[in-house]
């Protein structure tokens, strides 16, 4: 083997590693959304919006979960922008929610 | 004697998430492709507006399944049941911002679908019919935000579908008579009402589907349109084909999961209230206005000329772009696709969309009041105007001589590139940059004396005869960016060498 496709199989097997830290991560927020969408008032408009908020965390962690499987296994490398404009727009929101909630 | 011995195949690592996909794909048959593969290059959002369209219908249809669960569809109940949705029924009011925001981004998407559609050809030969069904589709989607709107029986949905139906009344014939009849019925509120229920939940989704599934069908049968600019343009990569399953579908899930997460956030920061119960006692109290899709229309209504004996012409013209828009197949059967090569329809369809925006901006910030014919002649004629000179710049800068200045080409007779001012010698970039400098001045300027041009119209009509220089100033400016840029595009053509009839006098200074 090369040195050159060493490199590439080693590139792979990080960026495999470091997509399935984030997927965990990812799933981690999406359960500890549900936890709060079940233990707060359905009615009334502030926690409203958290649930909303939540949901649209738990949608963009759908999407970011997606994009990596189909990076990884079709390009076999993901785009660092579009990991930190998810991890950013999940974290705004998670911060939104629970300021909400406090 | 030779070696036998087989070498065991390489264990390869699977993955969590493949392992879970192959589970269900060995149950489901997922990658056994039923449907046509896509190529690569639709990998991009403006290919799939149609999809998310759907989707937005899907979330409409899954919310407004349970608000259905509330709802009653009488006179007498549906302001309360509304209500009830919002104040006691568990994310009511989640549910119900959820469902009027998903049917805009539902309009939005369709028109973004049929303007990009428009621009890039779609509708050529061999997908006339695709287009015919998709604006059908389009106008039945019009038909939800129609019917929908009433339902709450609000102040403002119900004065607002009456005067919708009383111009129905002026459509031409048997269009008229049909959908009065098809909306209305006896004339009374609970069979207005009863109606409008009827074919929001069951007529428009059953219609809907049905088209989705031919127009489906026909895009199984002829596959993702190529790019405008044709195959050639595109790198081997982007040509290749690509399983609907696991690459399209997972595509579309991050797509879709984006447009919901995005329709939610709008839901929270701008959440939906609830106006006052329709009485006929305070119907007069508020302005009859239309929902943001219908405005434009509804303020092309509202030119006096349109107005009274006028209004069966305003329709009809409003009735003929419509079917203009539905044959457009059968009107451009040219074979060119190519925008670079399209100059006039383009422009036409900026100028259809730019005409859209402004209407319906404009009648949101003139709710009720008539709009004087001269007004109307120079907000839209300028909009037209601006939007043409736009198109032509951008055809120049982009596509046409710019772009071969910035080469230092000619395609006639070999001509040195060189500025085209004819002046100080300087890089083919710099002069491009320089032009397209020029060209955004004068651009900025139009935008200014049209905009000074109107307001002095106004002026005039309200009665402030001092308004009469200021009008000669805007009017005078206004003729002086448009010399400006039909020289700027001369000196243009001239230091490319693709000048076509001379214009002695934009050749003034010129040392050729």
């Amino acid at each position: 083997m090369t040195g050159e496709a060493q490199l590439s199989e080693r590139n792979t097997v990080v960026t495999e590693r470091m997509s399935l830290r984030i997927v965990s991560l990812l799933l981690l927020v999406a359960v500890f959304s549900v936890f709060v969408l079940w233990s707060v008032n359905p009615v009334g408009s502030g926690s409203e919006s958290t649930i909303a908020l939540f949901l649209a965390v738990d949608l963009i962690a759908v999407a970011m979960i997606s994009y990596i499987d189909r990076a990884v296994s079709r390009e076999g490398r993901i785009s660092r922008a579009a990991l930190i404009a998810g991890c950013f727009f999940i974290g705004l929101l998670v911060v939104g929610a629970l300021y909400l909630v406090g | 004697m030779a070696d036998t011995t087989e070498v065991p195949p390489r264990e390869e690592k699977i993955g969590l998430m493949a392992r879970a996909l192959g589970w269900f794909d060995s149950r489901l048959g997922l990658s056994y492709q039923l449907l046509r593969p896509a190529p690569q290059y639709s990998i991009n959002p403006f290919y799939w507006l149609g999809a998310l369209a759907t989707v937005a219908f899907v979330i409409q249809a899954v919310t407004g399944g349970i608000m259905m669960l509330y709802y009653v569809p009488d006179p007498t109940q549906a302001y309360a049941t509304t209500q009830y949705i919002f104040r006691s029924v568990s994310y009511g009011t989640f549910l119900e911002t959820i469902h009027l925001y998903t049917a805009y981004a539902m309009i939005m998407l369709a028109f973004m679908h049929l303007m990009r559609g428009y621009f890039v050809s779609v509708h050529k030969k061999p997908r006339e019919l695709m287009w015919v069904t998709g604006m059908v589709m389009g106008f039945v989607t019009l038909g939800f935000g129609f019917t929908g709107y009433l339902l709450p029986w609000t102040i403002v949905s119900k004065s607002a579908t009456d005067v919708g139906i009383g111009m129905m009344g002026a459509l031409p014939q048997p269009l008229a008579s049909f959908i009065t009849f098809l909306v209305v019925g006896s004339g009374s509120d609970a069979g207005e009402l009863l109606r409008f229920y009827d074919l929001h939940v069951f007529v428009l989704p059953a219609v809907l589907l049905v088209l989705l599934v031919v127009k489906m069908y026909m895009l199984e049968a002829h596959g993702v349109s190529e790019p405008s600019s044709g195959l050639g343009s595109l790198s081997q990569k982007k040509r290749k084909l690509i399983p609907i399953f696991p690459d399209v579908s997972f595509y579309l899930v991050e797509l879709a999961a984006l447009f919901g997460s995005a329709v939610i956030l709008v839901s929270v920061i701008f959440p939906l209230s609830l106006p006052p119960e329709y009485s006929a006692a305070i119907a007069g109290q508020y302005v009859s206005q239309p929902d943001w899709y219908f405005l434009w229309i509804y303020q092309i209504l509202k030119v006096s000329a349109f107005e009274q004996a006028g209004l069966p012409v305003a329709l009809t013209a409003v009735t003929l772009i419509f079917a203009a828009l539905v044959v457009l197949p059968f009107i451009d059967r040219g074979k060119v696709r190519n925008i670079r090569e399209r100059m006039v329809y383009i422009t036409l369809g900026a100028i259809f969309v730019a005409e859209v925006a402004v209407l319906a901006v404009w009648g949101y910030l003139t709710p009720g009041e008539a709009i004087p014919d001269e007004t109307a002649a120079l907000v839209l004629g300028g909009t037209a105007l601006l939007v043409t000179l736009c198109s032509l710049v951008a055809y120049k800068l982009v596509f046409g001589g710019l772009r071969r200045l910035a080469r230092g080409k000619s395609p006639n007779d070999g001509l040195a590139s060189k500025p085209p001012m004819g002046a100080t010698p300087a890089s083919p970039r710099a002069a491009g940059a320089w032009i397209a400098g020029m060209f955004v001045g004068l651009l900025v300027a139009g935008a200014f004396f049209t905009g000074n041009s109107i307001a002095d119209v106004v002026a005039l009509g309200l009665g402030a005869s001092t308004a009469l220089p200021s009008l000669a100033i805007s009017l005078t400016g206004l003729a002086l960016v448009v010399v400006g840029t039909m020289f700027l595009i001369y000196r243009l053509d001239l230091a490319t060498g693709s000048i076509r009839r001379r214009v002695r006098v934009f050749e003034l200074g010129w040392k050729g």
